[in-house]
């Protein structure tokens, strides 16, 4: 089997992306956003992280559990529903790059599917009592022995996710994706902070726009604009992309 | 910090469909570079899966010394036994090697340093986990991965070297490295050893391809089993036949590359068409899905190198190439930066 602390690892790795992904969130201020918070590339995909992380660290460790098996199955089908209106969306202005835009959300459609089938596709071969069904990984502790029903998409899933993390780890590395954020002016609506953009620019305090004299960023302002870059958003995708990919792979 | 200025706001208040972010130049061989990334990766996190982590394991890794030369099948037999006695730390560090070979492939700052170590480990695991491939114990099959996939990914990796030689143009991207002289005669010895694995005795007998068909099926999903089914019917008794018609067609891909352009382009089709019957049907797609495979096997392999063979669309074909009148490189519309950024492995 599988030794235990190898799935704790990956768990506290997402547990780390969970944490990260919560901080982006709370950075990004989102009570005081209109609707520019609500696109897939804004709030979308902190949140999605942090979901996708939350459920894969109670994967990989049963203590980490923390919703039913069906209440996830639901919170993956509305983010399927939710990134699918995004990708459906671009791909009428972009057509087929849509699917290779991070922007729009096609990763995270991905990762929400891919969620959402290993949830759906569990068979415990060996359920404990009172916990038949619950999701667990062949040697996680729990004894639980978890294999996935229609194998083949679990393979077509996972080397659709070892694509995607290959091709965001190639972009971060090609400096697509900065640690710095880039500062956006909204002409005509003001300027304001938004987190992560577009997945290419995180937004920073544009003086004026939060009450501040924008004279210079202090230490929080630099932490701040670190957090929300789209190279930190993109690091967590890689390293959820890859811990998916692993899951489907083991659990084959 | 740079500074984005968006005008109108609508862009962003439509939530997503703001500016793009400048994609960072993806040439064709940094892209193959990214294949060759992935498989090691699917192959490191195989390594992981329970079964790695039984005697199952050491018991493989012992049955690649069958048959082979006794200076090679002893130190086999050597590392199967210290995996069995040190199973979970061996096999835990042979994962993440492969991993991390995937992962530093992928980060463009540390290609060189990965595409180096991966040649290093590829030719260890060919002796101590492959038995080299069967090659010298008279059991290599084409159809089963010979001459052992993990040799293919140093092949690979020598090929797909971030470096541009000086003269000339590179006709394909795997010339661009090794130039294309030695790129060709590589591939013309890798298909001309296939073809001739196909023939030896074990594998043209008259039920041996149709008994590694039959025993494929085991524990495969249904529709695979049933390629599987079909295919060893197909063969049932004709071993020879099969295996001549095999070893015809890797002849023909292993000229291919030394024909006009037009013909090598054909031959490189034969090249991946190949490639996929033996993963689908000789390798079962590397039994990934029945459980217990180490690695996807040799077909994705064949088919990248295959990739990398493809002519160039304004590279001068053998007979036409000229020194006078040289071609510009493989990729080289448009690419000039990221063929650069590659020729240094610094990020483009």
């Amino acid at each position: 089997m599988t030794p235990t602390w190898i799935f704790d690892v990956l768990a506290a790795v997402m547990v780390a992306v969970a944490v990260v992904s919560a901080a982006r969130l709370a950075a990004a201020r989102p009570w005081r956003r209109g609707p520019a918070i609500l696109g897939p590339a804004i709030l979308g995909a902190d949140a999605a992280h942090l979901l996708m992380a939350i459920a894969m660290a109670g994967m990989l460790a049963p203590r980490l559990r923390t919703l039913p098996d069906t209440g996830w199955e639901v919170v993956f089908g509305v983010l399927i529903a939710w990134f699918a209106f995004w990708v459906a969306r671009d791909a009428r202005e972009s057509g087929a790059r849509a699917l290779a835009a991070d922007h729009c959300g096609a990763p995270h459609l991905v990762h929400s599917g891919s969620m959402l089938y290993m949830f759906l596709a569990t068979t415990s071969a060996a359920g404990m009592a009172g916990m038949a069904g619950m999701n667990e990984l062949p040697g996680s502790s729990g004894s639980t022995m978890l294999t996935l029903d229609y194998p083949t998409l679990a393979f077509a899933f996972a080397l659709i996710l070892i694509g995607y993390s290959l091709w965001d780890l190639d972009q971060l590395s090609g400096r697509r994706y900065g640690l710095a954020g880039a500062r956006v002016s909204l002409a005509g609506i003001g300027a304001t902070n938004l987190p992560a953009l577009t997945g290419a620019e995180s937004v920073t305090a544009v003086p004026g726009s939060d009450g501040s004299d924008g004279s210079g960023a202090n230490g929080g302002d630099a932490v701040r604009e670190i957090l929300l870059s789209p190279a930190v958003k993109v690091g967590c995708r890689v390293a959820m992309g890859a811990v998916m990919a692993f899951i489907m792979l083991i659990a084959i | 910090m740079s500074e984005v200025a968006v005008a109108g706001g609508r862009t962003a208040l439509r939530g997503g469909l703001g500016p793009r972010p400048a994609v960072a130049r993806l040439d064709t061989r940094r892209a193959l570079q990214l294949g060759l990334a992935g498989i090691w990766l699917l192959d490191g996190v195989l390594q992981y899966q329970p079964f790695m982590y039984t005697t199952g394991f050491g018991h493989l890794l012992a049955a690649t010394a069958a048959g082979n030369p006794s200076v090679i099948a002893r130190p086999i037999t050597w590392d199967a036994t210290l995996v069995e006695h040190h199973l979970v730390l061996l096999n835990t560090i042979f994962a993440t090697v492969q991993l991390l070979l995937g992962l530093g492939i992928a980060f463009r700052p540390t290609v060189r340093l990965a595409l180096g170590a991966s040649i290093a480990w590829s030719l260890g695991v060919w002796w101590f986990g492959e038995g080299l491939g069967g090659v010298l114990s008279g059991t290599a099959d084409p159809l089963s991965g010979a001459p052992g996939a993990v040799i293919l990914y140093a092949l690979l990796a020598v090929l797909l070297w971030p470096a541009d030689r000086p003269a000339g143009a590179a006709p394909f991207i795997a010339a661009r490295a090794v130039g294309a002289h030695l790129a060709r005669a590589l591939w013309a010895v890798l298909w001309l050893s296939l073809a001739y694995f196909a023939l030896l005795p074990a594998n043209r007998a008259p039920q041996a391809l149709n008994g590694m068909l039959t025993g494929m099926e085991v524990a495969q999903p249904a529709w695979l089993a049933a390629i599987e089914s079909d295919a060893a019917s197909l063969v049932a008794h004709q071993g020879l036949a099969a295996s001549i018609v095999l070893a015809v067609a890797c002849v023909l891909a292993a000229v291919g590359v030394y024909l006009p352009r037009r013909a090598a382009a054909a031959a490189l089709v034969l090249a991946v068409v190949l490639a996929a019957v033996i993963w689908v049907v000789g390798e079962a797609l590397g039994m990934i899905l029945a459980s217990g495979a180490t690695d996807p096997n040799s077909g994705p392999l064949l088919a990248l190198l295959a990739l990398a063979y493809w002519p160039a669309s304004t590279a001068p074909t053998p007979q036409a190439a000229t020194p006078a009148t040289p071609a510009p490189p493989a990729d080289a519309a448009g690419n000039a930066a990221g063929n650069a950024a590659d020729a240094t492995g610094s990020p483009a």
